[in-house]
């Protein structure tokens, strides 16, 4: 039974039309016409307990517009939705206690207090029971470090530390689903590492369900085992990073060491994209030509001392495509179940 | 797999806590409870300078005498302590970071935190009255009425302070719409400084101003408790004095649960 279903979700927002100019400025200081825009124009998903999906799409996508609908502080236009057996709009609060969230833009943490007192109020809100209150925090502390600012007013923690802070904030309640909106935005390196590193453990030894909205494929890579590709509004992926690749990433790339020289590379249905000394860059077109058939090909015409073949980056074909739309693709993908 | 449902019931804890958070809060800004403490000081100071100058040419108008005003107006200052507090002010600001989605995805009725909040504010700006009353003390001579006017005043007082807190929670509301309700804020503040008593008795309004005056929202605020304090509201007329308070505290509580219920609807349709 999926822990969260959606069906033909739509949201559409009313907006004041806008004029161009200074006089446009004044005229809609006093007549008003409106413009309806779908956020979300057709989403349907089912994610199962337990499950870490990457819900990404470019920006303007309807991402943040779901998220809103699915914690039930936004009501859909049309369409069904039910979180945990709940329609969340209609039981926001009952709703709230399943739920976690985390918005890499905005801290829910109280920005005057230190961290600490932040939990406790935390606590109180969500009545968590102390030990677990207690087991909680000390858990997050380990895997988060949170103990060097524990005391620390929020509003003094740097960007790493207040992510940290937010994520344990969230997870106090044992939420068995948290949404993650861009959590690792804006960090280094190394407190990605550590945000992406908790998100992997609580997802392991809570089943924890989680929806990770983010730019950053490296933490879809790093983290989910499902996409949900989404474009204006639209649901245009929905399955495993390798299908994704199969279906998407028709184009590999041949690296050849050559032994002696070699000048001709005009192999079929393949592009020469780099030559660097006796190192060469074959793209080909994989639904054409096996690696086998190229390399064979080359090694017909040129003396090599090594091959390797590098699998298409997915911001690549993530970035393919945004830019071609999902229509003109070979054959549309049916949504996985 | 079989969910619980969980079932939301009522729980004051969260709320107690908040007000407590605001509180701790509020004392973290120790320079701007000292400043506001000294600044206070210093209005008593010139108020007493300005109607002792004032009386010296003209004696005792509509039969308030010196020592009236003077207590009128240090009363009104130290009411003012937290009276000037706006309590739901976190509403704009949180509606201007865009940071208010967050409080709507918590189990908690989000009008009830922001009024706990507000509270917690409250007291901790009303501690401020004992030291500045001290130090008012040894300024000026201040009247101590009689027990049954005092608790009238203390009643008066808490309503007073109600009405003006639901006046600012529906004008921080405005916010929902406008994103920004400073200017709102601002013709507000001015016309409840000048219309509530807060700076001259109402009583001082000539004619047909002073029944309009008297009869607006305002008057509730601070004219209403400290015409009792000083007691230009006889006994005989607490009860009614008291009624039109609560009448007023009706008037902007239904207000409010109008304004917010309209506030919640756009923030769930127009998003936040």
């Amino acid at each position: 039974m999926p822990i969260i279903e959606t069906r033909n979700l739509r949201k559409v927002f009313r907006s004041v039309k806008r004029y161009p100019g200074l006089g446009g400025a004044v005229r809609s200081l006093f007549t008003r016409e409106y413009v309806d825009k779908a956020a979300v124009e057709d989403v349907t998903l089912a994610m199962e307990p337990g499950e870490l999906v990457g819900y990404i799409g470019p920006n303007g996508a309807g991402k943040s517009t779901t998220i809103k609908m699915l914690t039930g502080i936004l009501v859909p236009t049309s369409g069904e939705i039910h979180v945990a057996g709940l329609v969340p709009h209609e039981k926001r609060k009952e709703n709230a206690r399943n739920i976690g969230v985390v918005f890499g833009q905005r801290s829910q943490l109280y920005w005057d207090l230190p961290l600490q007192e932040s939990f406790e109020l935390l606590r109180a809100i969500y009545a968590v029971p102390r030990d677990r209150y207690r087991a909680n925090l000390a858990r997050f502390s380990e895997i988060l470090a949170l103990d060097e600012f524990m005391e620390t007013p929020v509003r003094q923690l740097s960007l790493g530390q207040r992510m940290r802070g937010d994520f344990a904030a969230a997870m106090l309640h044992d939420p068995q689903i948290v949404y993650l909106d861009e959590p690792t935005i804006g960090l280094d390196v190394v407190a990605k590492e550590a945000i992406r590193e908790f998100i992997a453990q609580i997802n392991e030894e809570r089943g924890t369900t989680v929806i990770l909205t983010t730019h950053d494929l490296a933490d879809v890579e790093r983290l989910c085992n499902r996409i949900i590709l989404i474009d204006d509004g639209r649901v245009v992926f929905d399955g495993g990073i390798e299908r994704l690749r199969n279906e998407y990433g028709t184009h590999r790339t041949l690296v050849v060491t050559l032994a002696e020289n070699c000048e001709s590379f005009d192999f079929p249905h393949t592009e020469l994209v780099e030559r660097e000394g006796n190192l060469v860059h074959l793209k080909f077109d994989r639904r054409r030509i096996t690696a086998e058939q190229l390399i064979r090909a080359v090694t017909e015409r040129c003396t090599i001392s090594d091959v390797s073949i590098v699998e298409p980056e997915l911001e690549d074909i993530i970035r393919r495509i945004y830019l071609e739309g999902y229509q003109h693709q070979a054959q549309a993908p049916a949504p996985s179940s | 797999m079989s969910l619980a449902l969980p079932v939301y019931r009522f729980r004051l804890e969260p709320y107690l806590e908040f007000a407590k958070k605001a509180f701790a809060r509020e004392a973290t800004y120790r320079f701007e409870v000292f400043t506001n403490v000294g600044s206070l000081i210093l209005r008593i100071y010139l108020m007493r300078m300005v109607w002792l100058a004032l009386y010296a040419q003209n004696a005792a108008p509509q039969g308030i005498a010196l020592h009236q005003i003077l207590t009128y107006t240090v009363i009104a200052l130290l009411m003012s302590l937290i009276l000037e507090v706006d309590g739901t002010r976190m509403i704009r600001e949180k509606l201007r970071e865009g940071t208010i989605a967050t409080d709507f995805m918590k189990p908690i009725s989000p009008a009830l935190y922001f009024f706990s909040d507000g509270l917690g504010q409250t007291l901790l700006h009303g501690i401020l009255i004992v030291p500045s009353l001290l130090v008012a003390l040894l300024m000026v001579h201040i009247d101590v009425p009689p027990p049954a006017a005092l608790a009238a005043f203390a009643v008066s007082f808490v309503l007073g302070y109600l009405v003006n807190f639901m006046l600012n929670f529906c004008m921080n509301c405005v916010a929902f719409w406008t994103l920004e309700s400073f200017a709102v804020q601002l013709i507000v503040r001015w016309c409840s400084d000048l219309l509530s008593g807060q700076i001259i008795p109402l009583l001082f309004f000539p004619g047909i101003l002073q029944q309009i005056v008297l009869a607006l929202p305002f008057a509730a605020i601070y004219s209403t408790p400290l015409l009792i304090y000083i007691g230009k509201i006889p006994p005989g007329g607490y009860v009614e004095a008291l009624l039109v308070q609560v009448g007023w505290l009706l008037v902007f509580a239904a207000a409010g649960t109008v304004i917010w219920r309209a506030a919640q609807r756009r923030l769930v349709v127009q998003g936040g």
